[in-house]
């Protein structure tokens, strides 16, 4: 196992520094103490930490490209070593596509501190000025005098420096990059297509036995009468292990887990009279905590009393599982009273605080390392599997490997909230939107997590933005673009059905209605790539388009589908982003083009279903998530300006396509749907 | 009992209802291939059987005794990757990558029996396969290349 004092010990160069660094933005969080971002060998290799995770979205290279870069060095002597907590800087979490624009531009500091001082090195030795000095591929050169060359692995022979990242400290602009901003594979491209990536379910530490949870048949349910002699039976079972209503069983093999779990007689005690999925949306409002203002300007009354049309609608958006493909899973283990674990979460320093008070230990006793972690989109932020790995290992006194089933990942992840929201709009019967009153309603303990994206973008003289949280029967967690998607979903529709009402055309009326410059040059970029015009007169299909803005990126997306009997076809998507400077734009158009096909399933079919605390549809066959004869020809236009900073990808192209999805339907049935999903509510 | 996994024959004492994926992945070691589902809804686990894609999550691992078991681990040759593989890279046709061996093994499967596929055959051969990251628009242009190179090299 890696161990940072030796990684220390080989370096002969080490840049320190907070871990995030996000300019004149604000960072969402204060940054973390000082720690340890980059390192260098005497080989002229270098070593990068941050403590965000790679889970798909290709932060691993995004870095890599991005230290390289700033290094001047090849991408093959760059290593990053992510969400390892022994040896990474506090990041917190991997969330609200925030990476590449802090910790991105931070690491890219660090690198560039490193440069810098490599430069001032070689400058001394040879008495010549710093700035005559060029670097490239791991060299220092000078171009008016050739015999002036040297590798950085020689000049830092004999050296040994410690360097903090000093406050103004410049970052290369886009016109220098030779690895950000192209199109280039993966730095782990390899692993992926060769079996070799490990996720937690693949780590195996000598002696592991492997563990399995005893759980309820519904919410609620505890163990009145439990008999685990039928375990007994099974091959290679090892113990039983209870603590509580908590009963896990470990076994030799994996296979034998399951079987001596299934041995395990229960009398559940069960809840009978919990809300079931019939209840929504009525339950939101009559479960709604307290009203929050985001935004209160203007007078409604004056404004509603002086439009010509007034609109109301009411949309809701169910629950939805964030279903990755790689169910949770961790492996413990405990050595001289320390406690390591292996497990695919997106906020390993989250997962270490947790298990050190649920433990009773210290957090410098506790030590998470997130492997390759198969998706996550929002889940997968918590403790439960490592704990109860934690648990199990530390009762049998051997590493212990829990891997949870699908029918588990589904009922005993988190959903995304299930949502209700009401839109009151006053406009004049030239298009102009006058009033504005939205009022959301989203389950779940904070309304933090309905805010974003609940206010409107629209030029409106008279707003109300309100948001209210909701008990939720079911455990609601993130999910990409949490709250933004539902939000956008209502106000885009509605938006689309102002324009219908006037018989305008809703890129006109959008464009009519916003003055914000970065949304309206991405709605017509998309648009005319879309070639909305000719498509929205000749096209017989459904035609619809929606527009959003997240993590400090805008976003449009032009729809085209059939609709037959029962069936939605999505044939064709364009999708504008612009999110700034773009460091990988195969990353980036990676990850619109997977934020659509998951909006579609949002759009279309997904919903958990569930009656009185039991689940309905825990498995792939009920559950339908988009697949691949669901997939459309997709063209992601990437808009942006390159002088303007980073901002995020992963989760701004989930935002407006279930609206046009819905925008196109309305377009090709003249049927209005404002409740999610689509396809069971068409005609 | 005997299996021929990859080219190489293994013994495995295993009860014969043991699902194949567990001793792949447990007594044999090869992890590649993964646990998604465990009831052949995902196709995170296929692997071929004399060619075919099969879910070894839901095959009993006697069944699959006297045929060729291939799985991603046993697709390259050396350092010379299959083509659906470089394809992959290529279109980077992957995110979180879980899914990626279940879907190259589907793929191989069908330019086994089939090496010009049309587009609907492609998506055809991989309605079992699930990817939640969502790069399907990518995995059929990796599947496209694919079929074009092992087309010409079956005309050579």
């Amino acid at each position: 196992m890696t161990i940072i004092s030796d990684l220390h010990e080989d370096a002969v160069l080490v840049v320190t520094g907070p871990p995030q660094w996000a300019g004149e933005m604000e960072l969402p969080e204060p940054a973390g103490p000082e720690a340890t971002l980059l390192t260098m060998n005497r080989q002229g290799d270098t070593v990068a930490f941050s403590g965000k995770v790679e889970y798909g979205q290709s932060i691993r290279s995004g870095f890599t490209f991005a230290i390289a870069d700033e290094l001047d060095v090849p991408l093959a002597s760059v290593q990053l070593i992510l969400g390892d907590t022994d040896l990474v800087p506090y990041d917190r979490a991997t969330l609200g596509s925030q990476s590449t624009m802090t910790v991105g531009i931070q690491l890219r500091r660090a690198a560039a501190t490193a440069r810098r001082a490599l430069i001032a090195l070689a400058a001394e030795r040879w008495s010549v000025d710093a700035t005559s000095l060029s670097t490239s591929e791991g060299h220092i050169f000078s171009a008016s005098e050739p015999s002036l060359r040297v590798s950085y692995a020689d000049l830092l022979r004999d050296q040994n420096l410690r360097l903090l990242i000093p406050e103004e400290m410049t970052i290369k602009d886009a016109e220098d990059f030779v690895f950000m901003g192209k199109d280039l594979p993966r730095t782990d491209a390899l692993a992926r297509v060769t079996g070799q990536a490990k996720y937690s379910q693949d780590i195996v530490v000598d002696g592991m036995l492997h563990g399995k949870v005893l759980r309820p048949p519904s919410y609620g349910a505890s163990p009145q009468q439990i008999d685990t002699t039928g375990c007994e039976r099974v091959p290679g079972f090892v113990m039983v292990v209870r603590d509580g209503d908590f009963v896990g069983v470990l076994c030799e093999r994996e296979d034998a887990s399951e079987q001596a779990l299934n041995a395990i007689r229960v009398r559940w005690r069960e809840i009978l009279d919990l809300p079931s999925d019939s209840d929504f949306p009525g339950i939101l409002k009559e479960n709604a905590g307290e009203m929050v203002i985001l935004r209160e300007e203007g007078s409604l009354a004056e404004e509603f009393a002086k439009a010509d049309h007034v609109l109301e609608g009411s949309y809701f958006i169910p629950y939805i599982a964030n279903a990755p493909m790689e169910p949770s899973a961790a492996v413990a283990s405990w050595e001289d009273g320390k406690l390591t674990v292996w497990s695919g979460d997106r906020s390993p320093f989250g997962v270490r605080d947790e298990l050190a008070r649920d433990l009773d230990i210290g957090e410098d006793q506790v030590r998470v390392i997130a492997p390759e972690i198969g998706g996550s989109f929002g889940t997968k932020g918590t403790a439960g599997v490592a704990y109860e790995a934690a648990l199990l290992s530390k009762a049998a006194g051997r590493p212990v490997r829990v891997v949870h089933s699908r029918a588990e990942e589904f009922m005993w992840g988190t959903v995304r909230p299930a949502t209700l929201i009401e839109i009151r709009s006053g406009f004049q019967a030239d298009g102009k939107i006058v009033a504005w009153e939205c009022t959301a309603y989203h389950t779940g303990d904070l309304a933090i997590r309905g805010q974003r994206g609940a206010d409107t973008p629209y030029n409106t003289p008279a707003v109300r933005i309100a948001v209210a949280d909701c008990k939720s029967p079911l455990k609601s967690g993130s999910y990409r673009s949490l709250g933004c998607a539902g939000n956008h979903f209502a106000r885009e529709v509605h938006i689309d059905e102002i324009a219908a009402s006037l018989h305008m055309d809703p890129v006109e009326f959008r464009l009519m209605n916003l003055t914000h410059p970065r949304l309206r040059r991405v709605l017509s970029q998309t648009a005319d790539r879309f070639d909305w015009d000719s498509r929205r007169t000749e096209s017989s299909s459904g035609i619809g388009v929606a527009i959003g803005y997240d993590a400090g990126s805008y976003v449009a997306e032009c729809v085209e589908l059939v609709v037959q009997r029962k069936m939605v076809r999505v044939q064709r998507v364009v999708a504008g982003i612009d999110c700034g400077m773009v460091v990988n734009p195969e990353g980036v158009r990676n990850q619109v083009e997977g934020s659509i096909i998951m909006g579609m399933g949002t759009a279309l079919r997904e919903e958990v279903e569930f009656v009185g605390g039991r689940l309905l549809n825990p498995v792939f066959s009920r559950y339908r998530v988009p697949r691949i004869n669901d997939a459309p020809q997709i063209e992601v236009v990437l808009a942006g300006d390159p002088t303007t900073p980073s901002t995020g990808a992963g989760e701004p192209g989930i935002v407006p396509i279930a609206a046009a999805i819905g925008n196109a339907v309305y377009n090709t049935t003249a049927t209005r749907i404002r409740d999610l999903p689509i396809v069971p509510r068409l005609p | 009992m005997q299996l021929l996994v990859n080219g190489e024959t293994y013994e495995v004492d295993v009860d014969g209802e043991t699902t194949l994926l567990a001793v792949l992945r447990h007594d044999l070691g090869l992890t590649g291939s993964k646990y998604g589902c465990g009831e052949g809804d995902c196709g995170a686990c296929t692997v071929l059987l004399d060619g075919r894609a099969t879910n070894s999550c839901i095959t009993p691992v006697d069944s699959a005794v006297g045929q060729a078991i291939t799985t991603i681990e046993g697709l390259a040759n050396g350092n010379d990757l299959h083509p659906v593989q470089d394809a992959f890279i290529e279109h980077t046709a992957f995110q979180c990558a879980f899914c990626t061996p279940g879907f190259i093994m589907s793929l191989v499967a069908l330019f086994g029996r089939n090496p010009r596929p049309d587009e609907r055959q492609i998506r055809g051969a991989l309605t079992g396969n699930i990817c939640r990251c969502g790069t399907y628009v990518r995995i059929l242009q990796a599947a496209k290349a694919a079929a074009e190179r092992l087309g010409q090299r079956g005309e050579e």
